[in-house]
């Protein structure tokens, strides 16, 4: 009897300890992305960015007083597992938000399952139309959809380029497929006929064949919507055949990342791309973030990183307006954002068929001697354009 | 037809004779397995991502260009390959077992690890080698000023290709001109003949997945300097190497050649003129087709016509 009590007394002292101190300082938070497979570059980089942010968001005393411990879920890049994660979390974890994940198919595959739930979800990076436009109360998307993607380099053909003809060249995945269609319609607004539009294989070997296709229907401009190897493998190709096109743009992703320039080497010079986001632009934090990136891992970021950098920022401002951590309060917290982070402003808004989405400028990089510059608005440029660009039968 | 189509037929037929030369090169090392051992080794295209990483390797550590690190890879991938046989599947081959090819899934299973233990060493990335000559190439009108039409001639490609000639012949040598070549060839036509003959049939099993391996490694380090490689490349390759197989007729290594550029000059051609994503299924309806129509592959032709005389 006397051995229970002090039993009895014990457990009730250590629950009194225990719970002040495990449990209330802080905010778990398990972030879904690809850290193997072939996305593993992009889920690397978030990976990093987010751990910088949540960094900084502890050492200035975390949310409401807790800290926020990330950790991280593989989903390889494949819905089907990304959607068991995204599972996993709100039915075991009970974890009130979900943000993170890479690829459109993936970040699909979890808003599905969060609206189902009644769990609000970020989207981060995923860039496909249709994730905002299903008319889903809780899922928000940080990034411009893929149709926004171009909006700057749309500006910039109008004003510089205006191109008669254009090629479409992209992956057959959800995100290059999406961003083809999109470049697709707005081609007429600048006057420009599509006279080509082709999809590839991801992982494709020879892009000879199809390219000599596109040779043959010597287009103004070649469009590319692709992720980085297969970025890099058409930029060779087309020099090997000596395309002459009068320029040659990127849509995002693979162009838009320092690899295309190491693989592409000088295949890559003066193509352009558009991105939502370069380490030179004049956004509070932005540099700052970059530098910081650039000093622990070796190189700058790219628009992914910034992303993610900014998503967590965007959680902590919604966790602090939130009245209660539950599902539903932060997800109407979420609705009312209106904060700037170092990816740009960031408020959520219904517009054009979209629902809850973040609307923003892009920007134009070019490859300028071997190194990304913004060219493109000119407000933001830090480089003067190169138009026109030599053929490849002049270069050196 | 006008200089332009003519321009893209020609193009899409030397894209696709190259890549097709590559690709027998593939097929070879398959075909060479399966004659020998009765099993289709679909850890083919894992034996040839490793054969990437070690170019990959040699290149970044020690700048060693991909193609003089042939001549690394193609032994290390030999030893690999007699160690795999020895080690793992002669024991298979001894033991009973309610499945009937059990050598078959083991090679699956090889190739899984195979394709895990480089994603352990070296994460997923994409990785590449960018060489110098990558984007060289030869034009026709460079030669001859006046040329109606614009061709092109990739550097690498094209010395990729000469390096698949000249490792075919060799082996062809190989087989039919030493004794050893010649221990394999009646090892595959008829195994308990061989033994009868005096012919060490487990040595020649160890050798011939050793030769089959280098080969596909070869192969690799080859496709290195216009392609990327990561861990999990192997199993598209495995395919086309399977696919090549069928097509050249099983255990044949002519072809195995004539069936790799086959499979290349009809990739390209689907490519060109139906559409790029559908190179793939080009490459499965001949796989069909050739299952239907020529059940003994290109090497039954062969026969027939050898016959006929």
């Amino acid at each position: 009897m006397k051995r229970l009590s002090i039993i009895f007394l014990l457990s009730f002292a250590l629950s009194l300890f225990s719970t002040p101190l495990f449990a209330a300082d802080t905010f778990d938070l398990s972030i879904p992305l690809p850290l193997t497979g072939s996305n593993a570059k992009f889920g690397e980089m978030e990976k990093n960015s987010y751990e910088i942010a949540a960094e900084e968001i502890n050492a200035k005393g975390g949310v409401k007083g807790k800290k926020i411990i990330l950790t991280f879920e593989d989903s390889q890049g494949k819905p089907d597992i990304s959607r068991s994660v995204a599972e996993k979390l709100i039915d075991v974890k009970k974890q009130p938000i979900i943000i993170g994940e890479y690829s459109s198919s993936c970040s699909k595959a979890i808003a599905a399952v969060a609206e189902e739930r009644k769990t609000p979800y970020l989207v981060v990076t995923g860039a496909a139309d249709d994730i905002t436009r299903q008319n889903y109360k809780y899922v928000f998307r940080l990034n411009p959809s893929s149709a926004y993607y171009s909006t700057g380099l749309i500006s910039f053909f109008k004003q510089v380029v205006k191109p008669k003809t254009i090629a479409i060249l992209y992956e057959s995945s959800d995100f290059g497929t999406s961003g083809a269609d999109d470049m697709e319609k707005q081609a007429g607004s600048f006057g420009a006929k599509v006279v080509l539009k082709e999809k590839y294989e991801k992982g494709a070997v020879d892009f000879k064949p199809i390219l000599s296709q596109v040779k043959a229907k010597r287009p103004d401009v070649i469009y590319m919507v692709s992720y980085v190897m297969d970025a890099s493998l058409l930029m060779k190709q087309i020099k090997e055949l000596r395309i002459d096109a009068k320029l040659y743009a990127g849509g995002a992703a693979g162009f838009a990342i320092p690899e295309f320039i190491d693989n592409a080497k000088d295949a890559a010079e003066y193509v352009v791309t558009s991105t939502l986001w370069s380490p030179q632009v004049k956004y509070t934090g932005a540099k700052e973030f970059a530098e910081k990136y650039k000093t622990k891992y070796g190189d700058y970021p790219s628009y992914h990183g910034a992303e993610a950098y900014s998503a967590l920022y965007v959680l902590k401002d919604a966790l602090e307006r939130a009245k209660n951590w539950t599902p539903n309060d932060i997800r109407d917290a979420l609705a009312k954002t209106d904060i700037m982070t170092a990816f740009g402003p960031v408020k959520f808004e219904d517009k054009d068929g979209f629902q809850q989405q973040n609307f923003m400028d892009t920007l134009v990089l070019q490859v300028i001697n071997g190194k990304h510059e913004t060219i493109w608005p000119e407000k933001y440029a830090s480089a003067k354009y190169v138009y026109p660009i030599p053929r490849w039968r002049d270069r050196r | 037809m006008n200089a332009v189509q003519v321009e893209v037929l020609l193009q899409t037929l030397i894209s696709g004779i190259l890549l097709g030369g590559l690709y027998a090169l593939i097929g070879i090392g398959m075909t060479l397995i399966m004659g020998v051992m009765k099993i289709i080794n679909l850890a083919h295209g894992e034996l040839m991502m490793v054969g990437m990483y070690v170019a990959y390797v040699l290149f970044t550590f020690f700048h060693i260009d991909p193609y003089l690190a042939v001549f690394f890879a193609a032994p290390f991938l030999f030893f690999l390959g007699v160690l795999i046989q020895k080690f793992l599947i002669t024991p298979v081959l001894k033991v009973d077992s309610i499945l009937p090819e059990n050598q078959v899934i083991l090679t699956v299973g090889i190739g899984m690890v195979l394709a895990n233990v480089v994603t352990m060493i070296f994460k997923s990335d994409y990785l590449s080698t960018p060489v110098d000559y990558a984007t060289k190439a030869w034009y026709l009108t460079d030669y001859w000023r006046d040329a109606p039409i614009e061709l092109s001639l990739s550097f690498a490609w094209s010395v990729s290709f000469l390096f698949a000639i000249f490792i075919t012949i060799a082996l062809w040598f190989f087989l039919s001109r030493t004794d050893m070549g010649k221990s394999i060839r009646a090892t595959a036509q008829d195994n308990d003949a061989a033994l009868l003959m005096g012919v060490n049939v487990g040595r020649m099993r160890m050798i011939t997945f050793g030769l089959g391996s280098a080969l596909v490694g070869a192969a690799g380090c080859l496709f290195i300097p216009m392609y990327y490689l990561y861990p999990s490349l192997g199993g598209q390759f495995t395919l086309i190497a399977f696919v090549i197989t069928i097509l050249g007729g099983l255990g044949s290594t002519v072809g195995a050649i004539i069936g790799g550029l086959i499979l290349g000059v009809f990739e390209s051609l689907t490519a060109t003129y139906i559409g790029m994503g559908w190179a793939p299924v080009g490459r499965f309806a001949i796989f069909v087709a050739a299952l239907v129509f020529l059940p003994g592959g290109v090497a039954s032709l062969l026969r027939r016509q050898r016959l006929g005389k």
